[in-house]
């Protein structure tokens, strides 16, 4: 068996076909990822025990000929942003070091009503808020295609777990870009799901109004997989809608698919910025598919320019106030605190200001200014209606065109260190993936097929509730005409 | 030169409304990166946004409504959550007097 041809589909193929068990390719991902891992950094920490059991019952089932999920044993990667009951979930930061998560995510509630296997949890920007993992409190995780440059973020250990072959693929999370910018920077795929249609129950709660949960995979079809699998209404998240996704996410008609008009906003690529390799290697995914007979048609987006200053003041806004339950007194409490006579005040003076990186606190500091008094009208307020024109911008483009397809990053994943110290240099980056958060958009980052020997990824932004569309593309994409 | 969005009186006035304690030697850059973040915003004011509605944000926008009344399909986890309190006493929460200067 060779991990690194291991994809969900392969892996359930030759799960039925007795070629392996469940366990033994659990204990062959414990073996790699200890032997690779440490130059990696993509895991916080192995669920060993855990993905052992789950493993073990998959192949009971599989012994007594029951009929099996296909992620029945697939061994995944989970960002440590999300809560599987029992363990740390710690979201980078030091602040929930003590944590033990006390339910499971609804996302991990179903994935183990379907057999999945949890390898670990990995790791991320703190509370996600980065798109380097630089920010994590723990460790870097480093690209697996060159180690000197990061992985992207915030979900970079899912992103770089999945580009080592540590895991088939992962959960990750999507506020600004986090899913799919750590994909192009590791060469790998990355599912933001439209707003509503993953529940966020049991995600370490970042943004609200833009937080997603989506898959990160090897292939289209894995993400689709994945995707399909953690999808539906919870009546715990209010805002998931119940969506009834069809058959087409799997099974897409790539007749139909290919009848889909795909639309270039002219203002992704002239935007300041965007490295000319990036533009080419976009433009031959435009010509990939071109060839494969979709139709192309240039479309305005005219308030794009504008995302990164609506983002930056939305964001933090729920930043400030999500993370205000994090004040040492009703979850893990930060060590040096115990035990000294503080008063209330102090604890949480203390607690948060060693808990927090300075990212974290730099959100949670600028997000309390933008909803203070004389400020909110002038920054919030103003961000929120910059922010309907953006949406409004999308509904106009999707009546000429189906489907959007940019460019996910100015460039390719860059070196440590060399943006971590401007926050504002590295805000900028997120302009391409920003709008589809801001619009509660689907979105997805497929690797551009070609030589060069950093990652390039493309992006497809589809209608609300419409992942079929980008997903049938991304299918058809990589896998050629000869699927028809 | 342009007043300053934002000075250091101000910015300790925000930290300490975020509970936030600022460390020695941090705050300086931290103002900087402030201050540049939000001359940045600027580029919102050339936008028309008259007759404009906010947008808070989702993609269905409608109101949820529930019985007021407890649910017990979670009550299975309340012992779990209290597990997690750093300090509790017969299963409530055990916090430092809210008005008291000393403890």
């Amino acid at each position: 068996m060779e991990l690194q041809d291991l994809t969900i589909k392969k892996f359930h193929q030759g799960l039925i076909d007795k070629k392996f068990s469940a366990t033994e390719v659990a204990k062959a991902f414990f073996d790699y990822i200890e032997e690779k891992d440490e130059k990696i950094g993509a895991y916080l920490r192995l669920t060993k025990d855990l993905a052992i059991d789950q493993a073990k019952q998959v192949d009971i089932d599989v012994a007594a000929d029951k009929k099996i999920n296909i992620l029945a044993g697939a061994p995944l990667a989970i960002k440590d942003n999300i809560l599987i009951e029992g363990g740390p979930t710690t979201a980078a930061s030091k602040i929930l070091e003590n944590y033990r998560a006390s339910y499971d995510a609804t996302v991990i509630k179903k994935l183990k009503e379907v057999g999945a296997v949890f390898l670990g949890k990995t790791n991320l920007d703190e509370f996600a808020m980065g798109a380097s993992t630089e920010n994590s409190a723990f460790k870097i995780t480093k690209n697996p295609h060159d180690l000197e440059r990061v992985a992207g973020g915030s979900s970079g250990g899912s992103a770089a777990s999945v580009a080592a072959n540590m895991a088939v693929a992962a959960l990750g999370s999507d506020t600004g870009g986090s899913i799919r910018q750590p994909a192009s920077f590791c060469g790998i795929v990355g599912l933001k799901p439209t707003y509503g249609a993953v529940s966020r129950l049991g995600l370490v709660a970042m943004a609200s109004s833009l937080d997603q949960i989506g898959s990160m995979a090897k292939t289209v079809e894995d993400a689709a997989i994945l995707f399909k699998a953690i999808a539906g209404e919870d009546e715990f998240d209010s805002t998931s809608v119940d969506t009834k996704y069809g058959d087409e996410l799997l099974n897409p008609d790539f007749n139909a698919v290919k009848k889909l008009k795909i639309g270039i906003p002219k203002e992704y690529f002239i935007a300041e910025g965007l490295d000319k390799n990036i533009a080419k290697a976009v433009e031959e995914a435009i010509d990939g598919l071109k060839s494969l007979g979709f139709e192309f048609k240039e479309i305005s987006l005219p308030r794009t320019k504008y995302a990164v200053s609506v983002y930056y003041i939305i964001m933090p806004a729920e930043v400030s106030a999500n993370l205000a339950r994090f004040d040492g007194i009703r979850y893990g409490q930060m060590s040096n605190v115990n035990g000294q006579k503080l008063n209330l005040k102090d604890i949480y003076l203390k607690t948060r200001g060693d808990g927090f990186g300075d990212e974290v606190k730099r959100r949670i500091i600028l997000g309390t200014f933008v909803l203070s008094a004389g400020y909110y009208d002038a920054y919030y307020t103003k961000a929120q209606k910059v922010r309907q024109l953006i949406k409004n911008d999308f509904n106009e483009a999707f009546k000429e065109v189906d489907v959007i397809l940019t460019p996910v990053y100015p460039t390719s994943a860059f070196k440590i260190g060399e943006k971590i110290d401007d926050p504002l240099k590295m805000y900028l980056g997120d302009i391409f993936t920003i709008p589809a958060n801001l619009a509660g958009l689907p979105a997805i980052s497929i690797p551009v097929k070609q030589t060069t020997n950093l990652p390039v990824g493309f992006q497809l932004i589809g209608k609300p509730f419409r992942e079929a569309d980008i997903l049938g593309i991304g299918q058809y994409y990589e896998s050629g005409p000869d699927r028809i | 030169m342009t007043k300053n969005i934002i000075d250091k009186k101000t910015l300790e006035h925000l930290a300490g409304l975020s509970r936030i304690e600022l460390k020695p030697g941090k705050e300086e850059k931290l103002l900087k990166d402030m201050e540049d973040i939000l001359t940045y915003f600027d580029e919102l004011k050339e936008v028309n946004t008259d007759n404009i509605e906010p947008m808070a944000g989702g993609v269905i926008q409608k109101n949820i409504f529930r019985d007021d009344e407890t649910s017990d399909k979670r009550q299975a986890t309340s012992d779990k959550l209290i597990e997690q309190f750093p300090e509790k006493e017969n299963g409530f929460l055990k916090v430092p007097g809210v008005f008291a200067d000393e403890v």
